[in-house]
């Protein structure tokens, strides 16, 4: 019962949100709509029993993904009005990318329906562990069996962190200005920072 | 099956945020309109700049500075998602698990090094 009226919230949120998206003028509201649907599909994967996947949807998508979205909205500098001039051009390709999917879909769900498609049969070392929540299954798979592939993914890690470096870091001049040398700091002595003087009477200090 | 009762205080908390938010925007505005306040005038309703009208957008456009330091944001979150199964899965690899979740994090300090060397970390 509980779940039926959870599932109809964040169903009837998600759908409402992901419209909001495509429909605000501006594009940092399309970036906070965007937000909003995550957290409700997330909702939505918790109802579902994927609890990995509900908080990979809170943590990286919303924490990170749309984040970086709203910078990349706020550095380009949009001109809303041009941005909207091309609405009416564009439409035709839209809404043919929009049946491509949509075709995709009732293929996908047919063959589904039809019995062709066999999803996740339970068997071999891919069976989930019995008593054990799926977080727990997916890393017993994911760090055993799938070693390698982990340890791929890493180094595709590593490429994209060099790789955004490399791209968009520039040295600037000033860079080394106000750098610490802790290491200088401690050696330097009390001697060679004090000096002692006994200047005559009239006479400044040299120094 | 996951057992969905232990998320009921999280939805619960989830419907009394949603019932408190909406009671303070839509309140006032509400309470307002019923006691006859409610008179908007075009005054009223500009922007409030300490007292002279508004001279910019409010939107102003981000250094690339921030991208970079996004990306490099994601790339740890994604390092950090991996921990967590990895951290309750533990007594199933074993030290193979173990062993390959180190070699993964050292992939991903070197990484580190790489920014923190070539300043990507460092703002001015």
């Amino acid at each position: 019962m509980i779940q039926a009226i959870a599932f109809y919230m964040f169903a009837v949120l998600l759908i409402a949100a992901g419209t909001l998206t495509i429909m605000s003028r501006n594009p940092v509201h399309s970036v906070l709509w965007l937000i909003v649907s995550f957290f409700n599909a997330a909702g939505l994967m918790v109802l579902v029993g994927a609890e990995f996947i509900a908080m990979l949807l809170v943590i990286v998508y919303v924490g990170a993904v749309a984040v970086l979205f709203l910078f990349v909205v706020m550095m380009l500098n949009i001109d809303f009005a041009e941005l909207r001039a091309g609405f009416m051009k564009n439409f035709p390709l839209g809404i043919a990318i929009a049946l491509v999917l949509l075709a995709e879909l009732i293929l996908g769900i047919g063959a589904y329906g039809a019995g062709v498609l066999e999803l996740g049969t339970p068997d071999g070392s891919a069976a989930p562990l019995l008593g054990r929540s799926n977080i727990e299954n997916i890393g017993a798979l994911l760090y055993s069996d799938y070693l390698f592939l982990f340890e791929a993914a890493g180094l595709i890690l590593l490429v994209a962190m060099v790789g955004a470096i490399v791209l968009t870091h520039r040295e600037r001049a000033t860079a080394h200005r106000g750098h610490q040398d802790i290491g200088k700091q401690n050696r330097r002595r009390p001697e060679d920072a004090t000096v002692n003087t006994r200047p005559e009477v009239g006479k400044g200090v040299q120094l | 099956m996951v057992d969905l009762s232990q998320y009921l205080p999280i939805l619960i908390f989830l419907a009394i945020a949603l019932a408190m938010s909406a009671a303070f925007v839509f309140l006032p505005m509400g309470v307002s309109r019923l006691t006859g306040t409610h008179n908007p005038t075009a005054n009223k309703l500009t922007e409030y700049e300490c007292g002279f009208p508004a001279f910019e957008d409010s939107r102003s456009q981000f250094d690339v500075r921030f991208y970079l330091v996004a990306i490099l944001f994601i790339i740890f979150d994604l390092e950090a998602a991996f921990l967590f199964p990895w951290a309750v899965s533990l007594d199933l690899t074993g030290w193979a698990g173990w062993v390959t979740m180190m070699i993964f994090l050292f992939e991903l300090i070197i990484g580190f090094a790489y920014a923190w060397k070539t300043g990507a970390l460092e703002w001015e």
